[in-house]
């Protein structure tokens, strides 16, 4: 028998750690494309487990996908029928009837009735982050598999509303239990499985899903703080999917994977406090939006990647990009609206902005900076982390901010909630005024199309001509993904719900 | 004799004692003076909807609706009977979390140091033997491009180079423990090792060129060459034991500073330790989670110095 001396020993294990460390990568690829799962990287975690109260973008995204709703949107932003198959208004939009899908089981086994969409609905209105689109609800009422809502106006823009994670229907008996934010426990095409804080998200395939069922076994969210890494991940195949924000990291996709940009329904903006000086002056707010490139904005601080926008993103009613005072940027017109303003010698301004998960915010705020120089206003940038930002954010506790705001299918559910004086954001808006709460109003009053674009117009209009807020850019959304994954489509609002149709080659 | 030794550790024992409980009382007043809270970190543009009984219960809920002294020993009395307290946003208590990301990082700081102190000793005695010479240039060039390189450039041209060149990335697999899969967690181990072992083989280079030059010019060292003694053990033998001490200090302090996490590393290599827990914490005013997780860094810190300090007696009698 061989025996060694503590010196040939540590050689020993030395040189067989080195040789594991170095030799070890062999073969592990293929055991891991053997398993039908999806692995997805993304660059935040998910913060909590309730689809009620989520506003994380990796959280609303992640239980999009394990939870449904009574409606969804497509592809191309319609409303089609979810847990809800079918439904009528009312003459006067101030009461909607809607029937059920029967035999839809919970992943717990449970069946899915009215009695749960009621309790789900009344939950929300109590205590969801999506309170304000049931503000006008006045009572609920489940009969067999239908379900009555009551308004107490006309809601024409409700079914839109009920779109989106925050609506999400629960089970009642969960509810009565207090188990929401515990049990996961809903109706999507992916079971939850399990969540390793700050490492991942594991979903299994819901084998009795509504709609048709997902082709994967299940889908892997593996937590890549950076998006540079994520992206390496990619190239190196460990992982198959991916959404990116950061157009940077987009223009380094190369030929050996697949890039879907997708616009999206977000915008950014310089949002101006319109009760608070020197904003509370309505030429200076003018000046501000006449000094500045939106194309420029977009060229340097996202790459030339998003579309210049006004208040409105989605397609249906989108905003003219021409029906401002300076619907190109004008120097020698901000600084006429400067001198009107009282400040002919220029302004010093102090502008906030939000770090961490917001990559394109400080490129933002630089831009609109140097460009504002030019007319004479003065920019000061106040970097703040999220946790800081948003409370200030929220409270109005600022002048101006730049901000990456999300949109909405509807007009109504966008920006009601900002700019009606009730509205539970219009601190944060700073701005609101008897026409645009009796134009929302009317928005909500009716359902035809025609009428509504005109409504939401001129809307447009005033938001526009009053400087109320600087609309940029609406950015892309991008979707990577390897080439053996197809059949994802994206969402223009931001939803990955299209990964139950994808399969691997 | 006895009694010096019970005063000095009485002594250091009320001085370990007392910047714990600095450090606690500071990171407790920095979360609550900076602005923000788990509510509204919780549900940011949305706190707007919530109601003042939900804003109430949710106080409650975070235990941020009490008198701050009382939050204070609430906390303090929970982390001395290990209880850590509990990450809302996770519904996890930090012990928990501490347990999985703890590992990782004594795990990546002892690989760093492995690599750091072998490079940095050995690049360290090279300089040294030609003081001023073409070998101290190269080692100096060496010392000033590991000091001055960042962490993140330096990560994100292995993790580029890696994956585009080679299609390897180990990282972009979800982190693997050691007893799960020794194979990949060694691999996931490897690239970040490597780069902090870089940045701490600067430091312990320019320790150990400085003591061993000064240790080389000593008497015993030009009795061992004028008695015949093989150059390369003198070297190895008489000058480098006799050199340990600063390198052994500076050590003990770069792999304490490792223990803290290196949160940018952690991040770019996607590695779960302690690090990215505080930086989560603190974004999510988390203020348990920071709260503990810094104490158990500078309990660390202070169990490293006294283990530095037993090294000390172990290799240079003169200490005990």
């Amino acid at each position: 028998m061989v025996t060694l001396n503590k010196k040939k020993r540590i050689q020993l294990l030395a040189i067989v750690a080195a040789t594991a460390m170095a030799t070890s990568g062999v073969g592990m690829s293929a055991s891991h494309a053997a398993a039908q799962t999806v692995n997805i990287g993304i660059s935040a975690d998910m913060d909590k487990l309730d689809p009620h109260t989520s506003t994380n973008f990796a959280t609303v995204r992640i239980l999009g996908l394990v939870y449904s709703e009574l409606v969804e949107s497509t592809t191309d932003l319609q409303i089609v029928p979810g847990l809800a198959k079918s439904w009528y208004w009312n003459s006067s939009s101030t009461q909607l009837t809607m029937y059920m899908r029967t035999g839809v089981k919970f992943h717990d086994g449970t069946t899915f009735t009215a009695a749960d969409a009621k309790a789900s609905l009344e939950r929300i209105k109590a205590s969801g982050s999506a309170a304000g689109n049931l503000g006008l609800v006045t009572s609920i009422r489940a009969a067999g598999a239908q379900l009555t809502i009551n308004f107490s106006a006309p809601n024409a823009p409700f079914l839109a509303a009920l779109d989106g994670v925050n609506m999400a229907m629960v089970s009642k008996a969960d509810i009565d239990a207090g188990l929401i934010g515990k049990k996961v426990n809903g109706t999507g095409p992916y079971k939850y499985v399990s969540w390793t804080p700050g490492q991942s998200v594991k979903l299994s395939t819901n084998d009795s899903y509504y709609k048709s069922v997902p082709k994967v076994a299940g889908l892997n969210f593996q937590i890549i703080p950076a998006e540079s890494s994520i992206l390496a991940a990619l190239n190196a195949g460990t992982v198959d999917f991916a959404y990116i924000g950061n157009p940077l990291i987009a223009k380094q996709v190369g030929s050996g994977l697949t890039l879907q940009t997708q616009p999206a329904l977000a915008y950014h903006v310089l949002q101006l406090n319109a009760r608070k000086a020197p904003f509370d002056n309505v030429n200076v707010r003018l000046a501000i939006q006449c000094a500045i490139d939106r194309q420029q904005v977009v060229d340097t601080a996202a790459l030339g990647q998003g579309s210049i926008t006004g208040p409105f993103t989605m397609p249906a009613y989108k905003s003219s990009l021409t029906d401002r005072p300076c619907p190109t940027a004008d120097a020698a017109k901000a600084k006429k609206y400067l001198a009107a303003a009282g400040y002919p010698n220029g302004l010093t301004i102090q502008v906030m902005t939000e770090g961490g998960e917001y990559a394109l915010a400080t490129p933002i705020a630089q831009s609109v900076q140097s460009q504002l120089a030019k007319a004479g206003i003065t920019v000061q940038l106040q970097p703040l982390d999220a946790a800081t930002y948003i409370p200030k954010w929220l409270a109005g506790d600022f002048g101006a901010a730049v901000a990456n705001n999300g949109g909405k299918v509807d007009p109504d559910t966008m920006y009601t909630r900002y700019f009606t004086s009730g509205g539970n954001l219009n601190k944060v808006a700073g701005y609101s005024s008897a026409s645009l709460d009796s134009l929302f109003l009317q928005g909500k009053a009716t359902g035809n199309p025609a009428r509504r674009l005109a409504i939401y117009n001129k809307i447009t209009h005033e938001l526009e001509n009053q400087a109320v807020w600087v609309w940029l850019f609406a950015p892309y959304d991008y979707y990577i993904s390897s080439k053996k994954l197809t059949g994802f489509t994206p969402n223009p609002n931001g939803s990955m719900l299209e990964l139950r149709n994808v399969q691997l080659g | 004799m006895l009694r010096v030794i019970s005063s000095r550790f009485r002594s250091k024992v009320v001085s370990v004692c007392t910047t714990l409980f600095g450090i606690s009382v500071f990171v407790f007043v920095v979360l609550r003076v900076i602005p923000g809270d788990a509510i509204t970190s919780s549900f940011g543009q949305d706190t707007s909807n919530l109601t003042p009984a939900t804003i109430k219960a949710l106080k409650s809920y975070y235990g941020i609706d009490k008198p701050l002294l009382l939050q204070y020993l609430n906390w303090l009395k929970g982390f001395v009977t290990g209880n850590l307290g509990f990450a809302f946003h996770t519904g996890t208590p930090v012990t928990t979390l501490t347990a999985n990301s703890f590992p990782v990082t004594l795990e990546l700081a002892l690989f760093a140091s492995i690599i750091g102190v072998t490079l940095g000793t050995l690049m360290g005695i090279y300089s040294a033997t030609q003081p001023g010479g073409r070998r101290d240039f190269f080692g100096q060039i060496f010392g000033l491009f590991a000091l001055a390189v960042p962490s993140f450039v330096l990560s994100t041209l292995i993790v580029a180079v890696s994956a585009n060149k080679f299609h390897y990335f180990p990282n972009g697999y979800e982190y693997s423990k050691p007893w799960q899969n020794l194979s990949l967690n060694l691999q996931q181990m490897m690239y970040p090792s490597i780069v902090l072992g870089i940045a701490v083989a600067a430091p312990v280079m320019r320790t150990a060129r400085s003591s061993f030059i000064e240790t080389q010019e000593k008497d015993f060292v030009r009795t061992a060459i004028g008695k015949g003694v093989n150059e390369r053990r003198v070297r190895f033998v008489h000058v480098l034991r006799n050199s340990m001490n600063p390198i052994v200090t500076m050590t003990g302090i770069q792999f304490g500073y490792l223990l803290g996490g290196a949160v940018i590393v952690e991040q770019i290599f996607s590695l779960p330790g302690m690090g990215r827990q505080i930086l989560d914490g603190i974004m999510k005013r988390e203020y348990a989670t920071v709260q503990s997780s810094v104490m158990i860094v500078a309990i660390s810190f202070v169990v490293i110095n006294l283990v530095t300090d037993l090294i000390y007696r172990k290799i240079d009698p003169r200490i005990r």
